[in-house]
């Protein structure tokens, strides 16, 4: 049994979503949220084991929330729902801790298999390609490097934090200004995605 | 032009009743006859060649034709006086405020030389009536020049406020609709393709296939849509396309085998020639990095005149004999190149290896200016 915490803006896709949740034996769909807003007391009234979280939504987008999310103790797996879910979004999503990434194009059932291993803790993240590696090199300078090399082999913060010798909530400031530089941006004047 | 064919011909029939009624010179039948020569040769040629409307040479011998025309009346207070200030009217309006100005100046000392020619002496000099006369006479040009090219720049400065906020309004349009597209239409397909899709598995023969047909058509619809969001924002926003294409080769670049380059310039196009300029720019590239498998990606853009040419090249493996299933990027590539009056055309490249695709696009000066 797997509760599910569904967060979209878009009625549609909340209904959408639940009720393809709801049809597939072992899933429990919770009560869905449109925004941070009513995220955070829906989240600690359900405890929910996954969240399904919509990359870009009005305000903080997705991967913002996602590291805010997995800041709980405890954290639920958290999956990115991205109309966008282009391979760029990769390493992205893997700073801000997302344990899977899911197109919002992909059918219903390699999106009950993502949760499943979510939920069973694995990762569901497209392979980190050398031209995406050396793309995100580009655009991050020579301090930040390092902690991306570290977060994508999963060294824990404390331990990226003790090799730098920085302090941790330092280097969870520096993860935020990363992502910022390296997410997309998607072009509409809100476009939920 | 209308202002001049209608002050022209005025001025035509004032100075032809001036010399019927009046004896001016001993060959006013003459003078008659080369008035009206002049107005209808001027007229009907401007009308007929209206490129010359806007050509300085043809200013210049126009004023030169009506102030000859005073100097044959012997006489600086010419019945042709009114005739000559016409060839004004299409120099005051056809260029800067500034220029326009200089231009007037120009004329009145070409009158006064006129004037000198004709019967100006010391006499006139002392005479207050005539030298009031013959300093109206010098102002009357200036003043002309001022205020029709005044008008011709308030009216030019109005025309562009108007353009500026069409386009403003018709861009602001643009973004709703791909806004609305994107936020609410292409969520409620994902989501119908998300809940159809929840029945594959669950169904099976006749009905999966309706199933799978159904769930192509949702994804069509999709990438449909992505297509016109991205056409109802490619007004350019003032970049050039140059800009952009190296934007886009940029963005390529990270999963593209081949080295991209991008060079030469297009030259100014009207926005939207450049928008469709660009799509067509942009797939070619696209193609040429994601089907290729070429080393080298090069393109070039360039401005000979009012010809604007791009070319995309490639060293890769060529046309594929049989078109991709699903491919719809030529088409559409073609279809925009309709749209502009532009011709693409594709073959192999120089050397017979690789693929080049070659769009050229004709652009003639705007032939609606504004003209008096």
């Amino acid at each position: 049994m797997i509760r599910i915490l569904i967060v979209d803006d878009h009625p549609a896709m909340r209904a959408g979503l639940t009720a393809v949740l709801r049809a597939e034996p072992g899933f429990v769909p919770l009560d869905a949220a449109t925004s941070e807003k009513d995220l955070w007391p829906t989240l600690n009234r359900t405890k929910p084991d996954v969240v399904v979280l919509d990359y870009h939504l009005p305000g903080d987008d997705g991967l913002v929330l996602c590291r805010r999310i997995k800041r709980q103790v405890p954290a639920p797996a958290v999956l990115l729902y991205s109309a966008y879910a282009e391979a760029a979004l990769t390493i992205p999503a893997r700073l801000a801790g997302a344990d899977g990434l899911v197109s919002k194009s992909a059918p219903a059932n390699e999106l009950y298999d993502a949760i499943r291993r979510v939920a069973r803790g694995e990762r569901v993240l497209p392979p980190i390609s050398r031209e995406l590696l050396d793309d995100a090199g580009n655009r991050l300078s020579s301090e930040e490097l390092p902690i991306l090399g570290m977060t994508i082999e999963d060294t824990p913060l404390r331990e990226i934090a003790s090799t730098l010798g920085v302090e941790p909530a330092e280097i969870a400031h520096r993860i935020d200004r990363m992502i910022k530089r390296l997410k997309i941006d998607v072009p509409a004047p809100r476009a939920a995605g | 032009m209308t202002l001049l064919l209608m002050t022209r011909l005025l001025a035509a029939a004032v100075a032809v009743l001036l010399l019927l009624v009046h004896r001016v010179t001993p060959h006013d039948a003459e003078l008659i006859v080369a008035g009206v020569a002049y107005t209808a040769g001027s007229l009907a040629v401007l009308t007929a060649v209206p490129r010359l409307q806007l050509a300085p040479a043809a200013w210049l011998a126009d004023g030169a034709l009506a102030l000859a025309l005073v100097a044959a009346s012997e006489d600086w207070r010419s019945p042709f006086y009114v005739l000559m200030l016409t060839a004004l009217i299409l120099p005051s309006t056809g260029q800067s405020f500034r220029r326009a100005l200089a231009w007037g100046l120009a004329f009145a000392l070409a009158y006064l030389g006129v004037a000198v020619y004709t019967e100006l002496d010391a006499d006139t000099l002392e005479s207050t009536i005539r030298l009031e006369t013959i300093a109206t006479h010098l102002m009357v040009p200036l003043v002309v020049v001022l205020a029709l090219a005044y008008a011709a720049d308030v009216l030019e400065r109005l025309r562009d406020e108007r353009l500026r906020s069409e386009r403003l309004a018709v861009e602001s349009e643009r973004q709703r609709i791909a806004w609305e597209l994107h936020d609410s239409a292409k969520q409620r397909v994902h989501a119908a393709h998300l809940v159809l899709s929840a029945l594959q598995g669950q169904v099976d023969g006749a009905q999966a296939q309706l199933v799978g047909h159904a769930l192509a058509e949702l994804r069509a619809a999709g990438a449909d849509m992505d297509t016109s969001v991205a056409e109802l924002r490619t007004p350019l926003e003032g970049r050039s396309v140059e800009r952009m294409l190296e934007q886009r080769a940029a963005e390529l670049a990270p999963v593209s085998e081949a080295q991209i380059t991008v060079r030469g310039t297009i030259g100014e196009l009207p926005a939207h020639i450049a928008a469709h300029v660009y799509r067509i720019g942009a797939e070619a590239l696209t193609n040429a990095v994601r089907h290729g498998e070429a080393e080298h990606v090069d393109v070039v853009l360039a401005r000979n005149g009012s010809t604007a040419t791009i070319e995309v090249r490639d060293d890769g493996r060529g046309l594929p004999a049989i078109r991709r299933p699903g491919s719809n990027g030529l088409r559409s590539m073609r279809a925009r190149a309709d749209t502009i009056g532009a011709t693409l055309s594709l073959g192999p490249a120089d050397g017979g290896r690789g693929t080049s695709v070659v769009l050229s696009l004709s652009t003639d000066p705007d032939p609606g200016s504004f003209t008096p």
